[in-house]
């Protein structure tokens, strides 16, 4: 036990928090918005602290406050009060630890010691994922069996049929997946990505192997109970399904779980098929030897953004009365901008001027692909949610049709391909 | 430290089995197997088997249980359904006592074939991915063919058993 590994550690798992946990306020403002973008409408935008609404961020922490102080009310009827207690709880912690086998960069090197970045260093993450995958489940079916309501019943003897269903299609899915690249451990994944083939596509997972992926997502959308297959919950249906006798906080630890696992299943699907934290034809060997070009870079191209950012929000957020509250809103995010522009010169110059030691280069190259793992789990959750407002809900027929007689078939025929152009491949 | 560890899971474990026999509702007994499998899949990992460790949870509580669960919730089977036992607990302490001589011959066969006093786990990666994999497609390819064949017939089996008779 030394100091760095214990740093190491702690800040691993205040990145997997902020990942996860801290995400979550940011998904539900990109859900509303994207939502009200897509029919049409402006989304939540009023909330504000002394004028600061941040493109109406600020409403998502004001739902968190009020499902946190709303009145936690349990029927009379419900007589299996542990397990009703405890679902939610299983559905938040399997979700959560599903996250924490992600890997945010690429091993950093620190003196002489390797570190694994990511919140449980473990070196089976693909079993880690399914394994919380399939515990999650739990969570639904007993919250919906313990609330003595028909209609929660129905919503978690759906939600077992769907996960039973599509765990199947998920996993053959991923056994292409690792015939392909031949290990469990989600950094060599990553960094067989990294490389070419034919000297200039990125090989990616989407690339190698295009049904593989168009498998896992179908499924995670599943796994992760996101419409086109909410069945669940179906609000039209069966009123909330398995959290329609659950308030405040307990229906809250449903939702906030819900969203970490579509942030868990988005992390996966990046880490698997879009070349996790690897910037395309870019690798972590190069970002370490260029290091000086990224820099230069990074140098001119963060001013010019920024400048465009200053505009955009000049043109949006600017108001003609002098004493509206919004205006102090722009003036100091505004400010906030300039300031991180000048300390990211003056920290870059410094390095370009003097020079950089090793150490430092590792830290800094791994804090850039934290930031490429950052958009890129931002985009693909933005695919969820737009899949979400765009699809209707599948009938609880077809949703099985599809995962037996097309996904698992499909899936079975992906790994004979696989398998045939390995062998004779090699 | 270990021993905690073993002791806490293994109690888990009995606890779980317990329950799974004792109580009348399916549901907790369903429950009570899970806490069991979960603790056997700590004690997996205790020994440093991180794939069998990973695989019970996946299989047996993923899997096998969530599909327990859902029949018996889909049933619907209420208490009143249940059978009468009302001599349940004679009955689990005579076939205690019955088991007796065999639980004997499981000690002595444990005392006798591993050596207590060096009781450690053997190579840092027995029982890693890759070593148990090739040691599975290698030395031991055709039993695990064979399972396999079984567990085809037993699925087509249970379809055939599962499809309903077309009225002649």
């Amino acid at each position: 036990m030394n100091a760095i590994l214990v740093t190491v550690v702690i800040v691993n798992i205040i990145l997997a928090l902020l990942f996860s946990l801290g995400a979550v306020p940011i998904l539900v403002w990109v859900e509303r918005r994207v939502a009200g973008f897509i029919q049409d409408r402006l989304g939540p935008n009023r909330c504000n602290i002394a004028g600061f609404r941040l493109g109406g961020l600020v409403q998502s922490f004001a739902d968190m406050f009020k499902l946190v102080f709303k009145e936690d009310f349990r029927a009379g009827d419900i007589k299996e009060k542990f397990i009703f207690r405890i679902s939610p709880v299983i559905v938040f912690v399997s979700a959560f630890l599903s996250f924490m086998v992600m890997p945010f960069a690429d091993n950093l090197v620190i003196g002489d010691q390797t570190f694994l970045m990511q919140g449980l260093p473990i070196d089976f993450g693909i079993l880690w994922f399914l394994a919380l995958a399939g515990l999650s489940v739990y969570g639904i079916m007993l919250g919906g069996w313990s609330s003595s309501n028909k209609y929660s019943l129905l919503g978690s003897v759906r939600a077992g049929a769907q996960v039973i269903s599509y765990e199947a299609s998920m996993t053959l899915a991923l056994i292409s997946l690792l015939i392909t690249y031949g290990s469990v451990h989600l950094v060599d994944i990553v960094n067989f990505q990294s490389g070419l083939i034919f000297g200039f596509i990125p090989a990616w997972g989407i690339v190698m192997q295009p049904l593989a992926a168009i498998i896992f997502i179908t499924t995670a959308f599943a796994e992760a109970n996101r419409t086109p297959f909410d069945i669940a919950e179906g609000e039209s249906e069966i009123v909330g399904g398995y959290h329609t006798e659950y308030s405040a906080m307990k229906f809250g630890l449903f939702f906030v779980g819900e969203y970490i696992a579509m942030s868990a299943s988005s992390a996966f699907i990046v880490t698997l098929f879009f070349g996790g934290y690897n910037i395309p034809w870019v690798g972590t060997q190069m970002l370490k030897e260029h290091f000086d070009i990224v820099m230069i870079a990074i140098l001119i191209i963060l001013p010019i953004l920024s400048y465009k950012f200053r505009g955009w929000i000049l043109k949006n957020n600017v108001w003609p009365k002098a004493d509206d509250k919004r205006n102090n809103e722009s003036k100091w995010l505004i400010r906030v901008l300039i300031m991180m522009n000048i300390v990211i010169i003056l920290l870059f110059g410094y390095f370009l001027l003097f020079g950089v030691a090793s150490t430092a280069t590792n830290i800094a190259v791994a804090l850039i692909q934290i930031a490429t793992f950052a958009v890129k789990l931002l985009l693909m959750n933005f695919v969820f949610v737009w899949v979400r407002w765009t699809l209707p809900r599948f009938r609880y027929d077809q949703l099985q049709e599809l995962g037996w007689k097309v996904l698992l078939p499909l899936s079975i025929a992906n790994i004979f391909i696989t398998a045939l152009v390995v062998v004779i491949g090699a | 430290m270990i021993d905690t560890i073993f002791l806490i899971l293994a109690s888990f474990a009995l606890f779980g089995a317990g329950c799974m026999i004792m109580l009348s509702n399916t549901v907790h007994s369903a429950l009570g197997f899970i806490v069991t499998i979960l603790a056997l899949a700590g004690l997996y990992a205790l020994l440093d088997a991180s794939f069998l460790f990973m695989v019970q949870i996946i299989v047996y509580a993923g899997a096998i249980i969530a599909l327990l669960l859902f029949v018996i919730m889909f049933l619907n089977i209420q208490q009143s359904h249940a059978p009468k036992e009302p001599s349940k607990y004679l009955f689990m302490v005579v076939s205690a006592i019955i088991m007796m001589p065999v639980d004997y011959l499981l000690f002595k066969a444990f005392y006798t074939i591993t050596d207590i006093k060096n009781f450690s786990v053997t190579p840092k990666d027995f029982g890693d991915v890759k070593m148990l994999g090739g040691e599975l497609f290698r030395n031991w390819l055709l039993p695990f063919e064979a399972i396999s064949l079984l567990l085809l017939v037993a699925l087509i089996g249970a379809v055939v058993m599962a499809r309903k008779k077309e009225r002649a």
